[in-house]
């Protein structure tokens, strides 16, 4: 190579540009749009049971096995696998399906409108409603083909699902022809109490390894380490406050405004203690080293009156890891998640 | 897990001289091999002078490593496995039927909590009936702290029969109160034993496919499992979630709703909340409120946790008889 060849641009930084964002795209999902979030990334989603935390994973499934475009219709999805490794064995699917089934349709009326208002003619419009239902169908096996599911009753189970996940990967993406672009892990802390009672015995030999919380994490880190080195995801892990938080739960806080609401300056007070919430982290450090992102959801004290008289709670969730100094608020509806302002 | 000298016979290429292969990196069964790095392992293999022999062996337990978990199933069959086996039972309670959109969902754990009296046992008992009437199903029924009356068992299924003829009633009786099972159980250990030999029990049914247990109920779980909470240790959490996944286990892959009770101590702040700790809520599937009205003689119930429905939805219901 001569030096002139050696000074000479490769390529400008809009080529550059477009060749990343194509390859690796950027996700923004609401509650964790704050943060861009790109294939390689490991984000711990922390909270109390109930939070949400289920409920952001589901959406953000729903984000990527929608196709970008199907018959016309923008949909912007990103056309991609799903791995759903579920170590709480609490998932609904029926959750997934509606929540599905209502994005499509949303996405489809919307877009209809918007043709019908261009075109002038009736019986164009009569045309398109006919083949809806028979276009929903195909989309929705579709995309319920591309999410992936396992469950894991214990630790045995779980180390086995993650040594032979690259050949399930492997075989996955040659079926679908689509790479997989989630690893979604529900919850890292369901076998905790059970692996840290395991206390290793000592078998006399030094190199014999037994299986505790601190092996268990170990090669956790490790087989997620090497998968991504060889196909690179993103990755969502939801993990539960096991050990609660140090401060007043939301239960005393809301009675406590109730009977002190003529009282402005307390609930001044509770709010400062608000912002000041702090979760008790028990995770080995080989996990907390290994976590590239962390979000803290809770529920909030106020509730949200919808217009059937029910009160919807409102969830809110802060940025730990990059430290974000201010809080957002969403509501899960039947559709998905949607920020409170 | 089986140590590697049990699976010589079955799968030949695991001889003694994988086996010493093993040994020397401190490897002597499967289990061992989930906590090794199966690529260094590899490597180290390929310098030994078998290598062919040795890699095939790692292969071959890989392969059993494969089979021991769950396979792996995509959305559309998670949906029609849900559709064809995870039903809905109606528990008989207007309220709850409505509030559940449809009642006690089969492959669920659900839990009631409330505090004591108030008519956790009333609802159990109501549901038992329901499903031993309505379904011709088996309901098995763990007493822990003597609750289960047979005579209020009776009362809640001759609400069923209309007809007044004595002698069909009673064969009738007979008969529904023959697929109720009820069992004393009056610790932990005992409970995970009838447990696992209803694991047992099941597996071998599956094929024969006769009258099949439908309904599990737990009354009450918790007096179970706070004697053992406290203190630092682990083992009591430890065995509280073991028990937990144990049920959701039977739950899903024998198609058994399960119903347990939890009663209620004082928090912070002197509010009452679910006892069993934090720990304990990442197990149930669905968590519902049960209170008592004594003005009305009426029962509310709220929704505390759904997979699908918004929390803070409430129901009133009446237990009649």
């Amino acid at each position: 190579m001569s030096i002139k060849e050696w000074i000479n641009t490769n390529e400008s930084a809009k080529e550059m540009l477009e060749r990343v964002l194509t390859e690796r795209p950027f996700l923004l999902l609401p509650p964790l749009h704050r943060v861009p979030l790109r294939v390689g990334n490991v984000v711990e989603i922390v909270g109390p049971s109930p939070s949400a935390k289920t409920e952001i994973l589901i959406q953000a499934a729903i984000s990527c096995v929608l196709p970008k475009q199907w018959n016309g219709v923008h949909y912007g999805g990103l056309e991609r696998l799903v791995m759903y490794i579920d170590l709480d064995c609490r998932f609904d699917i029926l959750r997934l399906s509606q929540s599905l089934k209502l994005r499509i349709m949303e996405t489809k009326r919307s877009s209809d409108q918007i043709d019908w208002s261009r075109e002038e003619g009736l019986c164009k419009y009569k045309e398109t409603k006919e083949t809806i239902a028979d276009f929903d169908e195909d989309l929705f096996l579709a995309c319920m083909r591309r999410f992936l599911y396992v469950c894991c009753y214990n630790s045995f189970e779980f180390l086995s699902t993650l040594k032979t996940l690259h050949y399930q990967l492997q075989k996955e993406s040659e079926a679908h022809g689509v790479a997989v672009h989630f690893l979604m892990i529900d919850s890292i802390s369901a076998f905790y109490w059970i692996d840290r009672a395991s206390t290793p015995l000592p078998l006399g030999f030094d190199k014999r390894k037994s299986l505790s919380l601190q092996t268990v994490a170990e090669t956790v880190v490790q087989e997620i380490r090497k998968l991504l080195q060889m196909q690179p995801m993103l990755v969502l892990v939801t993990k539960a406050t096991l050990f609660g938080d140090g401060s007043l739960t939301s239960n005393a806080k809301r009675t406590f405004r109730k009977w002190h609401s003529q009282d402005t300056s307390y609930l001044r007070t509770l709010q400062l203690d608000d912002q000041k919430y702090l979760h008790r982290e028990y995770m080995p450090s080989v996990w907390q080293l290994f976590i590239t992102h962390r979000i803290l959801l809770r529920v909030s004290d106020e509730e949200c009156a919808n217009a059937e008289s029910r009160s919807t709670p409102i969830y809110v969730s802060e940025w730990l890891l990059p430290s974000l100094s201010f809080v957002d608020k969403f509501m899960v509806k039947d559709a998905g998640i949607s920020m409170v302002t | 897990m089986a140590p590697l000298k049990s699976l010589q016979r079955e799968f030949p290429i695991i001889d003694c001289n994988f086996q010493q292969f093993c040994a020397s990196h401190g490897i002597y069964s499967v289990e061992d091999f989930l906590v090794h790095d199966l690529y260094s392992l590899v490597a180290s293999a390929e310098q030994q002078s078998s290598s062919e022999e040795l890699r095939e062996g790692i292969s071959q337990v890989i392969s059993i490593i494969g089979s021991q978990h769950q396979p792996w199933s995509n959305g559309v069959e998670l949906l029609g496995d849900a559709q064809k086996n995870k039903h809905v039972l109606p528990t008989g309670c207007e309220g709850i039927d409505m509030l559940l959109q449809g009642g006690l969902r089969v492959g669920h754990v659900t839990e009631l909590v409330g505090p004591s009296p108030s008519g956790k046992t009333q609802v159990c008992l109501q549901a038992a009936s329901n499903v031993a009437v309505k379904f011709m199903g088996v309901v098995m029924f763990l007493d822990t702290c003597n609750s289960f009356s047979p005579r209020r068992m009776a009362c809640f299924i001759n609400q069923h029969f209309n007809t007044p003829v004595e002698e069909v009633t009673q064969k009738g009786l007979k008969r529904v109160m023959s697929s109720i099972l009820c069992q004393s159980v009056f610790d932990i250990f005992s409970l995970l034993d009838v447990l696992r030999q209803l694991e047992l029990k099941l597996q071998f049914q599956v094929n024969t496919g006769d009258c099949k247990l439908r309904l599990l109920i737990i009354d009450s779980i918790s007096s179970l499992i706070t004697p053992i909470l406290g203190g630092n240790g682990a083992h009591g959490h430890s065995l509280m979630i073991f028990t937990g996944f144990l049920l959701k286990k039977l739950a899903h892959e024998y198609n058994i709703s399960v119903l347990v009770t939890n009663h209620m101590v004082c928090g912070e702040g002197g509010i009452l909340k679910p006892a069993l700790g934090e720990s304990w809520k990442s197990i149930p599937h669905v968590r519902l409120l049960l209170s008592h009205d004594r003005r009305s003689n009426s029962y509310n119930i709220s929704i505390l946790k759904h997979p699908v429905m918004v929390s803070g939805r409430a129901a009133s219901f009446t237990v009649y008889g």
